[in-house]
């Protein structure tokens, strides 16, 4: 009595009740589709989102001044950023980051939009692309400039086109407004969010020098905010610490602890943690309907043993073993379980394909999800399998055999 | 081949005891041809199970070709009705998904004889049986007699020491009666040893030897006289 023969007669008796076998399929094919489809999504945003991350540069440090405890002489200015990047070996680029909320206007329309001042190293802390033009310069920056950067997305909303090299907009506040000659424009900023998001909803951002970003709303050149990135991922803690003591050093509060870096990869780290948590727990949920679908299973496997008392009785009449019958109706149980999750599965990445192109999140389908989610449904198999088995193989042949 | 000494089966539901042997002893030699005759009720159902080792019995002693089975676990029985003995039921108790070629296969899976030698034997056996086409049928698209002469490949294929057939021909007529009882006999007359148990004076007629029961004892045991020989 081997394996092949027990398949064999399993699939014999799957085929000759086709309704019943898929109806108790179907149980297991909802629970293991679900689970995949949320766990594959799950880890295609996590590696979507690790994916922003990494654009933006493993090796970036944001330092921020902590504004409720700082004096106004703790503010970062211009020439400490000079001074960092000309001192610190590790930090390659450095750039201030400040923002406002204005409103943006061309001829064709009018938006709200964030202006960013920062200097000309953003664009590699930023790692975007340029698709026209060009980011401004260092000597644009020094100089205050009105010139501006603007991703694709928003050149098409105010002009409809994304080649608009050379053309204005006005930005300010409603109060004030300016006149700035676009000189370069980038990818899509916030191309994850895909088709979710209308094109004229998506937040407008616009770079300018931080230097103009003063004029335009005349205010003190004070630097709350600050990127660096260091010349390599293993020096980037460096650059951090190396950066807060010299600022420390040129404002003369060491006394005060006002500076703070963050790597941007630890907080990739708790938003990686958060999600997970997140998908495990949807998963755990979807995992409760797979129990159910193994209770489908035991129940059909039950009625299939009474059903069949007579044709238990006969085998074990002309030969069979308790374990030759205990192992037919177990291999049945785990044939319609693992055909069920082998069904499930190609649902599931089907449905996460989906799902994944309205959300704008590529699925991951990795091996451990189809080992795991094969090896899971052919355990609900033998878990729910056994005991109608049992039962089985433990009748009274006499008494088998007299069943009608 | 086959020895009881003093085997008593009682049956215990509750508190209502039946005694359904009462201390049956018989000796059956290999080649022998068995009737066992006696009406409803007599125990002689009782004393097939016992001695196809479907039922075990309350006390006494079972000695199968020299081989004391009265203690053996679950698993020793089975492999001993798998290779020892045939059955052959009233009902013929094939199994209706399988087709005739597999039903005859089946002891031998239980066997655990590779498929090719299977399919030999198989088709040899229902050779014997005189049912050579309609193999890939199932049991439902043949005959009443022929179902049963499948049943009597199948119980013949893993070549046992005996054969026990309980009123084999009780769901058949006259005539169809006879072609099985003559196959049953010329199996015997090729060596292989036959216990029927039967209530059918006719149909005992064709052994060589008829024990009568009566409530759980042997009443009667004797060579057949004017036996129907073909």
């Amino acid at each position: 009595m081997n394996l092949i023969e027990n398949i064999k007669m399993a699939i014999d008796s799957i085929m000759s009740n086709k309704m019943r076998s898929f109806l108790t399929m179907l149980g297991i094919i909802i629970g293991i589709s679900s689970v995949i489809s949320i766990v594959s999504l799950g880890v295609g945003g996590q590696n979507t989102i690790t994916g922003e991350f990494e654009k933006i540069g493993v090796s970036t440090i944001r330092i921020t001044v902590k504004t409720a405890e700082a004096e106004t002489s703790d503010y970062i200015t211009y020439k400490d950023i000079e001074q960092l990047k000309e001192k610190i070996d590790y930090i390659k680029y450095a750039s201030p980051l400040k923002y406002q909320t204005g409103v943006a206007s061309s001829e064709r329309k009018s938006r709200t939009s964030m202006i960013y001042g920062t200097n000309e190293d953003m664009i590699y802390i930023d790692n975007t692309e340029i698709l026209y033009g060009r980011f401004f310069n260092k000597i644009e920056f020094e100089e205050g400039r009105a010139l501006a950067v603007i991703d694709e997305t928003a050149a098409r909303s105010f002009f409809g086109t994304s080649k608009v090299v050379g053309r204005t907009l006005n930005i300010g506040s409603s109060a004030n407004t300016k006149k700035v000659t676009i000189v370069g424009v980038t990818k899509s900023q916030f191309e994850m969010f895909g088709s979710m998001v209308e094109e004229d909803e998506m937040p407008v951002i616009i770079y300018v020098p931080a230097t103009f970003l003063d004029i335009l709303y005349s205010k003190e050149s004070r630097i709350s905010e600050l990127y660096i990135m260091a010349d390599s991922k293993e020096n980037t803690e460096a650059a951090g610490i190396l950066a807060t003591n010299m600022l420390m050093n040129r404002h003369g509060n060491r006394d005060r602890d006002v500076y703070k870096a963050e790597n941007l990869m630890k907080q990739l780290d708790q938003i990686n943690t958060v999600l997970g948590i997140f998908t495990a727990f949807i998963a755990a949920v979807a995992a409760i309907s797979l129990l159910v679908g193994g209770v489908g299973v035991m129940n059909i496997m039950l009625v299939s043993v009474t059903e069949r008392t007579r044709e238990i009785g006969i085998r074990k009449a002309i030969g069979a073993k308790t374990s030759n019958i205990m192992f037919q109706f177990l291999t049945e149980s785990v044939i319609i379980s693992c055909l069920g999750g082998i069904i499930g599965m190609i649902l599931g990445f089907a449905g996460a394909y989906l799902l994944g192109q309205l959300a704008g999140i590529t699925p991951t389908v990795t091996p451990q999800i189809v080992i795991v989610s094969i090896a899971f449904s052919s355990a609900v198999g033998i878990f729910f399998g056994i005991y109608p088995a049992r039962k089985a193989a433990k009748l009274d042949p006499i008494e088998a055999l007299r069943y009608e | 081949m086959i020895k009881l000494e003093n085997v008593v089966k009682v049956y215990a539901t509750g508190e209502i005891s039946l005694t359904a042997l009462k201390g049956i002893s018989m000796d059956i030699k290999p080649g022998e041809f068995v009737s066992i005759m006696g009406p409803s009720g007599c125990g002689k159902s009782t004393l097939m199970n016992i001695l196809g080792c479907l039922d075990r019995m309350t006390s006494g002693k079972y000695i199968l070709n020299g081989r004391d089975i009265s203690g053996l676990s679950d698993n020793e029985l089975a492999e001993i009705r798998c290779r020892e003995i045939g059955f052959v039921f009233q009902s013929f108790n094939l199994l209706p998904r399988m087709t005739i070629l597999e039903n005859v296969e089946l002891p031998m899976v239980y066997a655990g004889i590779p498929r090719k030698e299977r399919r030999e034997r198989a088709l040899a056996a229902l050779e014997r049986v005189d049912l050579s086409n309609r193999i890939k049928h199932r049991p439902n698209e043949i005959s009443g007699g022929q179902k049963q002469r499948v049943a009597i490949a199948r119980a013949i294929v893993n070549n046992p020491s005996i054969i026990l057939a309980d009123e084999p021909t009780g769901n058949l007529d006259t005539k169809v009666t006879r072609e099985i009882m003559r196959i049953i006999q010329k199996l015997n007359d090729d060596g292989t040893t036959v216990l029927l148990v039967t209530h059918e004076p006719d149909v005992a007629q064709y052994s060589k030897r008829i024990i009568h029961m009566l409530d759980g004892e042997i009443i009667d045991d004797n060579l057949v006289n004017d036996r129907i020989i073909f």
